[in-house]
């Protein structure tokens, strides 16, 4: 004991670490901040866990266009528990990123970036940012189809921008085309930038909680007022406030342990994330999907105009990173209570819901045809009851061709193109015979696969598709049905 | 107390995991196992398989195989040699060696299968009739059709042309002959041996074949040289 004492002195006197570290430890912390402070130490705590797995992956890994795809699948199923590594690195990614946004939302909901927290909101935006890349580059890291796929995606909006789109897309893939290079430029960026970037941010962060203190539990009527906020919340914490250990400390290592319990149970049951297909850019017959994080992301560029694409992916990023920067300035005094700030509750609401509706769109991206999603679906009684043999072998042709994978009968079916219930009250004959071989508004043309007979089969089915009540559809002048020779009498 | 209570929890869920074993997961190993010739088993394979087209009851667009008289008429050989091969212009070859995804094994104790989940529900008179097409004389099967058909397949009938150039190109005789025997009682088509307008007791054997023959001597070369079945 007293050596220990000893050398802890010696140390203490040429470092001061004990002087550094005690106030850390033992600052005052409010005493009403409880439950809703745990999230940041769980983002940290996630952090650090990428920390460690990365540095235990990056053993193994090949960061080479040629042999990453394979190392992994090593790493999955030769390596002991290497599988859980890469599990465990995978599902603390997405855990991380939604810790950090419930972190950020409980901020922006309580206003703790109001003064003198200002530029502890604007640390945060950024390591939102660097999380974000870090997740997309790591992302990248798997080398599989979604990477693939993924980059493509980055490398066009790149290629988008005005003037330098050209220079920017070759600094990103290291070339024109996405090749070794650009596996090794993230690889660089996914372990030594990004990294490096997040803990010098982590850093700042901390040092900026330290100096400014844990903000109270927003109260209404408690207002901030800057002139007045810093000594007041001082003498509070110094009469009222509590150390950080073990008071504070306790709950969010019970907060951090849940998570860690959930995360290995989420790593040990599922497994880890792909790798997928190989990256070959010949085979078509994928369909890759961004990571979780980015899937709301994909939802939103997917769904949008396509005349609009470019104005939007290039500006919108911009404005919404200008927004999340300029927040603490545009209010940074007055009410922090939700109560009193429903405007800002609102905008919180609307974007959690806009983020988690977009991320349903992207998962089931109800845009593209699923394949052999429908087919299997028999056509329903009321669409093959008092048809005649030739409108019942066009429903069969209906099935033969698929048309079900984007279009739906009676509310089953694919939701890429219109659905079919009530088709002939929109199209006439000749509009159908038209549509079906030509195509066109994101059809392709059947024109080459189907011939004239099951053409015709197909058209005279759909042409029964109204309601009884509802005549079909009449163009003066247009062809009302099968032409007469062949007169299917109804 | 709590503190004890809590920790008893945490390690319990630790040993949990860790009694998990140190496999990677694979999902997709944990699917049942199923034998193909059980009914259950059939039933699932129709419904991601057939179940588009064919359908159970009413709905449905091809020949159900639920149909009263199928499985009375159908032997395995016929029915097997359908989904092998495939039967006409709009049904393709399930088996392996022409791209399908079954082996021939599989299609046999799958047929295997549905006979034991629909069979016995096969109540049509069935005996006599060939599942397969026989040759008959068209002339005769005029007669047949303008007696015993035409009344809703005929110009005034309501139930739409069967000599339509259109559903002529489309359907195979073994399509025309199985529409005739097998009908379709759901939705109101009836079968070989059902009353027919002059005919309280269904066809006979031999006006089957006439009349299919008359059908299928309707039918004309396309004008575009398109397939014909």
């Amino acid at each position: 004991m007293k050596v220990l004492k000893a050398s802890l002195g010696w140390i203490e006197e040429r470092t001061g670490v004990v002087a550094f570290v005690a106030p850390l430890l033992f600052h005052h912390v409010p005493r009403n901040a409880k439950w809703w402070y745990v999230f940041g130490s769980a983002t940290l705590m996630f952090f650090t866990i990428q920390l460690v797995t990365g540095v235990c992956l990056a053993t193994v890994y090949a960061p080479s266009a040629a042999q990453a795809w394979e190392s992994l699948n090593y790493i999955d199923n030769h390596v002991p528990m290497g599988w859980m590594l890469r599990a465990l690195h995978g599902w603390s990614s997405n855990a991380m990123v939604v810790m950090m946004a419930i972190h950020m939302l409980q901020v922006f909901l309580h206003a703790s970036y109001k003064y003198p927290r200002e530029l502890n909101w604007i640390t945060g935006v950024f390591l939102l940012l660097t999380t974000l890349a870090l997740a997309f580059t790591g992302q990248v890291m798997r080398w599989d189809q979604d990477a693939y796929w993924g980059l493509g995606i980055g490398a066009a909006i790149a290629d988008r921008i005005p003037l330098v789109g050209d220079e920017v897309r070759a600094l990103l893939l290291g070339g024109p085309i996405i090749g070794g290079a650009t596996l090794n430029r993230f690889f660089a960026l996914h372990v030594f930038v990004l990294p490096g970037a997040a803990i010098a941010l982590v850093g700042l962060h901390m040092v900026l909680i330290i100096k400014n203190g844990i903000s109270e539990m927003p109260k209404p009527g408690a207002v901030v007022v800057p002139s007045m906020y810093r000594k007041e919340f001082e003498e509070r914490m110094h009469k009222d406030g509590v150390p950080f250990v073990p008071d504070a400390a306790q709950r969010d290592m019970v907060f951090c342990g849940v998570c860690l319990i959930g995360l290995v149970a989420l790593a040990a049951f599922y497994g880890p994330f792909g790798p997928g297909g190989m990256p070959d850019p010949t085979i078509i017959d994928t369909n890759p999907r961004p990571d979780y994080p980015f899937m709301w992301l994909f939802g939103a560029v997917s769904l949008l105009p396509p005349s609009s694409e470019t104005a939007i992916m290039l500006i919108a990023p911009a404005v919404g990173v200008l927004i999340l920067v300029a927040l603490p300035f545009m209010s940074n005094s007055g009410e922090r209570a939700p109560s009193k700030r429903p405007a800002m509750v609102l905008i919180a609401l609307v974007t959690v819901m806009a983020i988690a509706a977009l991320t349903w769109e992207g998962t089931t991206s109800s845009w593209s045809p699923v394949m052999n999603g429908w087919s299997s679906l028999p056509t329903p009684v009321k669409f093959v009851r008092g048809r005649t043999p030739l409108e019942m072998q066009g429903a069969v042709v209906f099935q033969f061709a698929q048309c079900r994978n984007c279009h739906s009968l009676d509310g089953l079916g694919g939701k890429r193109g219109p659905e079919l219930d009530d088709v002939a009250t929109r199209l006439s004959y000749d509009q159908l015979v038209r549509q079906v071989q030509q195509g066109g508004g994101n059809m392709p043309a059947y024109g080459k696969n189907l011939d004239s007979a099951q053409t015709a089969a197909v058209v005279a089915f759909l042409a029964t598709l109204h309601p009884a009540n509802e005549p079909d559809s009449r163009i003066p002048g247009a062809q009302l049905s099968v032409p007469t020779d062949n007169a299917t009498a109804r | 107390m709590n503190c004890v209570r809590a920790g008893c929890c945490t390690v319990s869920l630790w040993c949990w995991m860790v009694g998990g074993g140190c496999e990677r997961p694979h999902p997709e190993q944990h699917a049942a196992a199923l034998s193909l010739d059980s009914p259950a088993a059939a039933q699932a394979l129709f419904d991601s398989n057939c179940r588009g087209c064919h359908s159970q009851g009413a709905e449905g667009a091809a020949l159900p195989l639920m149909n009263k008289n199928y499985w009375a008429i159908a032997t395995d050989a016929v029915v097997v040699q359908a989904i092998s091969h495939g039967q006409g212009r709009l049904m393709p070859a399930y088996i392996d060696s022409e791209g399908g995804p079954f082996t021939a094994q599989e299609i046999a104790l799958f047929v295997k299968g549905m006979r034991s989940a629909w069979g016995a529900g096969a109540v049509g008179r069935g005996g006599g009739v060939s599942p397969l097409i026989v040759a008959g004389d068209p002339a005769l099967g005029a007669q047949v059709f303008a007696e015993s058909c035409a009344s809703c397949h005929g110009s005034q009938g309501t139930a739409g042309s069967v000599t339509d150039q259109m559903y002529l190109r489309l359907v195979s005789d073994q399509g025309l002959w199985s529409s005739v025997i097998y009908g379709r009682c759901e939705l109101g088509m009836p079968a070989w041996d059902d009353a027919l307008p002059n005919r309280p007791s269904g066809l006979t054997v031999a006006e089957v074949a006439h009349v299919v023959s008359w059908i299928s001597s309707q039918r004309v070369a396309a004008h575009d040289g398109s397939a014909t079945p």
